[in-house]
C-alpha cells in the first residue's frame, strides 16, 4: 500500500470519481432528507460510517465469502451497521431520531455503500476498503450539505435552524417538498460538469 | 485462487457461512437493542410526559430530570387521562390519534373544567411534509389554542382574533384541515372519556 495509492482512493471520490455527481448514486436519499442541514449531517455521517466499516468488513472476509451469495452477505453487513446507527440515535439522540423517522434505514439501501463494496472492497485490501469507504461518504456528504444548504435558505429561509433572512422572504415551499431536491440536484451537476469537469471530459 | 469444486464448497460452505454471518449479526445488533432498551423506554416516556406537561400548561425544566419531577409532582393518571390541579381549578389532558394529510397525528390536549376550554396542546407525534405540514409542531401554532374554545373554525394565517378561530398554515391547508378535524374530535371525545355522557 504505497502512499500514492491512499492519496488516490482519498481524493477519487470527493472530486472526478464523485459518488453523487458524476456516478450518480444514492440519489433517493439526496432528495429525501436535504430540505434541512441538521437531518442531512446526521444521514451523511450514517452514511460515512457505514460506508467506512461494511467496506472494511468485507474486505476483511473478502477471500473467504463464496462468490455466488456474496451479495447476501453484503446485505446482511450494511444492514447490521445501520442498525447500530438507527439504535444508537435511539437511544442517546431521541429527538434528532424522531426527526429522520424511516430515513436512517433507508440507508441499507442507498446504492453507493453496496457499489463501493462491489466494485473495491471485494478486490482490496482492508485499509484501502476503508478509506475508500469513508472517502466515498466523505464526497456523498459534502455534495448533500450544498444542496441542503440551498434548499433550506431558500425554501425556510435559514440556515442550521436560525432564520437569516429577514421577514421580507418570502419561503419557496418547492424547495422544501421532493420536486425541489430535483432542481437543485440537476442544476449542482450541471454546474459543476460544466465548470470544473470541462477539462476533464475533453482528455 | 481457483479451488476445486465439489458438494462441500458449492453445497454446504455457502450455506454455513451465512448462517454464520446470519447469527453473528443477530446477536450483535439484539445485544445492542436490548442493553439500550431501557435508555430508549426511558425517552419514549419522557415525550409523552413532556406532552402531557405542556398539554396541561405546567411549567417544567425541559430536562429529563426536570420532565419527570414536574410530571410526578402535578400530574394524576385516571382512568384513560390525566388530571392535573392548577391554581386555576382541575385540567383535564387526553391523547388523541387520527389521520393527518400523509400519516397518522397524536396529540395532547389540555382542557378546562368545562371541557371545551383549551388550556394547552401538544403533539406527540407526526408525518407531515418537513417545512410544510410539519409546521404544526412550531410553538406559535401549538401556543394559540391556548385559552380558546373548542369547537375551531380555520382563517388565514394572522388572522385569528375571536376565541374559535385558528391561524391555518400558508402552504399547508390540508394539513392544518385535518388537523383542526383532529383537535375538534379531541374536545368531543372528552366529554365521552371524562364525563362518560
Amino acid at each position: 500500500m504505497t502512499k500514492n495509492q491512499v492519496r488516490k482512493t482519498l481524493m477519487e471520490p470527493l472530486g472526478k470519481n464523485n459518488p453523487v455527481f458524476v456516478q450518480i448514486l444514492g440519489i433517493c436519499s439526496t432528495l429525501a432528507v436535504t430540505n434541512k442541514l441538521q437531518n442531512t449531517l446526521v444521514m451523511t455521517l450514517g452514511v460515512m460510517f457505514t460506508a467506512a466499516l461494511s467496506s472494511w468488513t468485507i474486505s476483511l472476509l473478502r477471500n473467504h465469502i463464496p462468490s455466488r451469495i456474496r451479495m447476501m452477505v453484503e446485505t446482511m453487513v450494511i444492514a447490521t451497521y445501520v442498525i447500530i446507527v438507527d439504535i444508537v440515535l435511539k437511544a442517546f439522540y431521541p429527538e434528532m431520531w424522531k426527526q429522520l423517522g424511516p430515513y436512517v434505514g433507508l440507508i441499507i439501501t442507498n446504492c453507493i455503500i453496496m457499489g463501493r463494496i462491489e466494485a473495491f472492497a471485494l478486490q482490496n485490501k482492508p485499509t484501502l476498503s476503508l478509506i475508500d469507504g469513508l472517502a466515498s461518504g466523505l464526497g456523498y456528504a459534502y455534495v448533500l450539505l450544498a444542496i441542503a444548504f440551498i434548499r433550506e435558505l431558500l425554501g425556510m429561509g435559514s440556515i442550521w435552524g436560525f432564520r437569516v433572512l429577514g421577514s421580507w422572504w418570502t419561503n419557496w415551499s418547492i424547495m422544501i417538498m421532493p420536486p425541489g431536491g430535483f432542481f437543485v440536484l440537476a442544476i449542482f451537476i450541471w454546474v459543476i460538469r460544466e465548470t470544473i469537469m470541462k477539462e476533464a471530459k475533453n482528455v | 485462487m481457483k479451488a476445486k469444486k465439489t458438494f462441500y464448497s458449492e453445497r454446504i460452505y455457502p450455506l454455513l457461512f451465512m448462517l454464520i454471518v446470519t447469527v453473528f449479526c443477530i446477536l450483535l445488533t439484539s445485544g445492542l437493542h436490548l442493553s439500550t432498551l431501557q435508555r430508549a423506554q426511558a425517552n419514549e416516556l419522557s415525550f409523552t410526559r413532556r406532552a402531557v406537561l405542556q398539554a396541561g400548561g405546567v411549567d417544567f425544566e425541559n430536562t429529563r430530570a426536570g420532565i419527570e419531577k414536574a410530571f410526578l409532582e402535578n400530574i394524576t393518571l385516571e382512568d384513560g387521562f390525566y388530571t392535573f390541579l392548577g391554581p386555576e381549578g382541575k385540567r383535564y389532558i387526553i391523547s388523541v390519534i387520527g389521520p393527518g394529510l400523509w400519516g397518522p397525528i397524536e396529540i395532547m390536549v389540555g382542557l378546562q373544567e368545562d371541557l371545551t376550554t383549551f388550556s394547552g396542546l401538544a403533539i406527540v407525534s407526526q408525518n407531515e411534509t418537513p417545512g410544510l405540514g410539519a409546521r404544526i409542531e412550531e410553538q406559535w401554532f401549538t401556543n394559540q389554542f391556548m385559552g380558546k374554545k373548542a369547537p375551531f373554525i380555520l382563517v388565514e394565517e394572522g388572522t385569528a382574533r375571536a376565541e374559535n378561530e385558528i391561524d391555518s398554515i400558508t402552504g399547508a391547508t390540508r394539513t392544518t384541515e385535518y388537523f383542526r378535524n383532529l383537535v375538534n374530535r379531541a374536545a368531543s371525545d372528552a366529554q365521552i372519556i371524562i364525563r362518560g355522557e
